[in-house]
This record gives structure tokens, sequence and C-alpha cells, in this order.
């Protein structure tokens, strides 16, 4: 995802004092949140509203001395149930196979380098169908960098569920798609 | 099937506790199916983020190809806009130069030199002011125009403008008058 596609969202932000947390924090996890949300099936244009309203709650949050612990599993997860609040369906739209022309592979790559991903890419998200909605958010967040505990605290669940969750997750994904 | 294969995927992610990733690390060195689940594992972890990428940038562009023909569109309109009404652009009035201008004044004035009329005197603004209005073809009697220039003063009493006892007695004000070309007066000053 590229920086000229996503406009900063901070003007309101920047106009209350004390954001320099809340600005650092944007920084670090825009694109890792707009990249969750376009994955659970968001548009390009939702993802961008949901951040922007996150990032706003965020900056409430701090201002009423809210806690500052796991503020990026915070975060995510107010993304996670607002992005739920507006699609309900999301989940059937991930695993779509990709109809693109693979623009994001580098211009060195061969033709056949280009068909060979596109056909890898193919049999995931033929497997990715296959999760549950549980399993397809964890594996999500976890492709974010989020540790397992933040994972349960956006999910609202235990830590050792998303362990069980992410392993079976994966196990299924390995042995249906053979990447 | 080997007990720590259900901590493959803890062990990649760094979630267990040294003693726990100690034991699966010397268990993976060991069992060539774990070190293949292991490696089939880290491959679709790999995968799964790349298709995550993907799927960001695919909807990025396709919503830039969605915007690039309303663009295009509208940059079109623009160019036939501008080729079919060429005699429509706006351009800024020309500015005359400002005290230069010689204006043909149709108005003369004469400017009698300010007149401090005694205390009481009633205000006769008519009989002061002497104006003609002169016609284009008298051109000889053109003069400079200066917008600035006092046209017209007039004394006014005090006690005219204001109640009996709020100014002291016998103090006159001058209203100067500016004569705008087209005759009307232009501005006011009131000076004591």
């Amino acid at each position: 995802m590229s920086d000229d596609s996503v406009p900063l969202a901070l003007p309101l932000l920047r106009l209350t004092a004390g954001t320099s947390e809340v600005t650092t924090l944007y920084r670090e996890l825009r694109k890792p949140l707009l990249r969750y949300l376009v994955c659970l099936g968001l548009t390009n244009d939702e993802a961008q509203d949901v951040v922007q309203d996150a990032f706003l709650s965020l900056q409430r949050h701090l201002a009423s001395d809210g806690s500052r612990e796991n503020i990026r599993g915070w975060l995510f997860r107010v993304a996670h149930n607002q992005a739920r609040n507006r699609q309900t369906s999301y989940h059937r739209r991930f695993g779509e196979p990709l109809d693109g022309e693979m623009e994001f592979l580098s211009e060195e790559a061969t033709p056949e380098q280009r068909v060979l991903e596109k056909e890898k890419f193919r049999r995931l998200a033929a497997a990715i169908r296959v999760l549950t909605e549980s399993e397809r958010e964890c594996l999500l967040l976890r492709a974010e960098g989020l540790r397992y505990r933040e994972i349960g605290d956006v999910l609202g669940i235990a830590t050792s569920t998303v362990a069980d969750t992410v392993e079976r997750a994966i196990r299924k994904l390995a042995e249906n798609c053979n990447v | 099937m080997c007990d720590v294969q259900v901590k493959l995927v803890a062990w990649l992610d760094g979630e267990l506790s040294p003693e726990e990733a100690a034991r699966v690390q010397r268990h993976v060195e060991q069992c060539r199916d774990c070190a293949g689940r292991l490696g089939a594992y880290e491959v679709v972890s790999k995968t799964f983020v790349g298709y995550c990428e993907a799927m960001a940038v695919e909807k990025t562009r396709s919503r830039l190809r969605r915007r690039v023909p309303v663009l295009a569109g509208a940059v079109v309109a623009a160019g036939v806009m501008v080729l079919v009404f060429p005699r429509m652009r706006i351009s800024p009035p020309p500015i005359a130069p400002p005290t230069i201008a010689t204006v043909s004044v149709p108005v003369t004035v004469s400017a009698p030199a300010p007149v401090l009329m005694p205390a009481a005197v009633e205000i006769a603004p008519r009989k002061t002011i002497h104006k003609r209005h002169v016609v284009a073809p008298i051109k000889e009697q053109s003069v400079e125009w200066q917008p600035t220039e006092t046209a017209v003063q007039i004394a006014i009493p005090a006690e005219a403008m204001f109640a009996p006892g709020a100014m002291p007695r016998g103090m006159n004000f001058i209203a100067e008058l500016s004569i705008a070309p087209d005759g009307s007066v232009k501005q006011v000053r009131l000076r004591q």
C-alpha cells in the first residue's frame, strides 16, 4: 500500500494538546491497521475511515487518562469492532482470488515467476476459505505482528485459545494449499 | 504424533517460555517429520503475509483504476470548455494610472478660502456651492482631476450640529467636499 494512496488523517488530532504519543502510534500502526481492515473485506475508503475513527477514539481514551497498557491491541480491537459494525459479511470476501496482474511483484520478476506466484496465492486463497472466521481473524492479526496476548485482547478470547487457533489455522493452510 | 507438534507455530512466533522453546528446538533437530512441518508452516506464514499485502495493494490499485476515468473525463471537459469558449477567459480589468489621468471634469467649482462664518449664521450650502455642469464640447475647460483635492468648504456653526450648551459658543466646523467627475459629492470631511 503506497504512501500516496493514504491521505493523512491527522489534522483533527493536531489541534489538541498531548498528541505526540498518538502521532507516533499513528505513523507506526496506520499501515498495519489499514492492511488488516482491507483484508477483513473493507474497501480502501472504508478502511481509512475506520482507522481515522480508531485514532480519534484513542485520542479521547488517552485524554481521559485511559489505560496505556497494550495500546496496539486496544487500537486493533477498536478498529476490528468498527469494521464488524460496518460490514457483517466481510468474512466472505477474504479468501477471494486476486484478479489483478500482480503489480506488487518487482519489475524484475519474470513472467514465469508471476504465474507461479499467482498460482500460489490462488491455492492459498482457496485454503483460506476453509478456515473459520476466528481462525482467519487470528491469522490476520498475527500477520500484522500482534502477539498472542494482543490478539486475545482484540478478539476478546484467552491467549491460550489464540495459540490453539493459530496453530490449527496454520496446519489447515499447510495441508490444503501445499505452497 | 509428536506432542510438540501443537507447539511448532507458537515456537515460530516466539510465544513459548524459554524452557518450552528449548525443548521444541531439541526435538525439531532430531525429528525429521516435525522439521518438515516447521518448514511448511514457515512458508505458509510468509505466503499468508504476502497475500495480505497483495490484497491491500490490489484494492488500492483497483480504487485508483476506478478514479482514472473520472479524472480523465474532467480534464477532457475542461479542455473542451477552453476551446469552445476562448473569449470567456477572465482577465483582470486594466488599471488606470491613479494621478496622471486627465479627466474632463464637468464641474467647475469655485473653491473659496475657508470662510469662518460668524456664530448663529444659518447654513446655506446651496448658496456656497457653485456647480456648473459642463458638457463634453467645452474641452478647454478641462482641468486635471485630483480626487483628494477639496473642492468646497462649508463653515457650519457648532450650534447647528449639537444641542445648545454642548459645545463652546462661537465654535465652527468646516465641511470639505470633494466632487467626483459626474458632479456628485465624492467625499465629505469634517474638521474643526
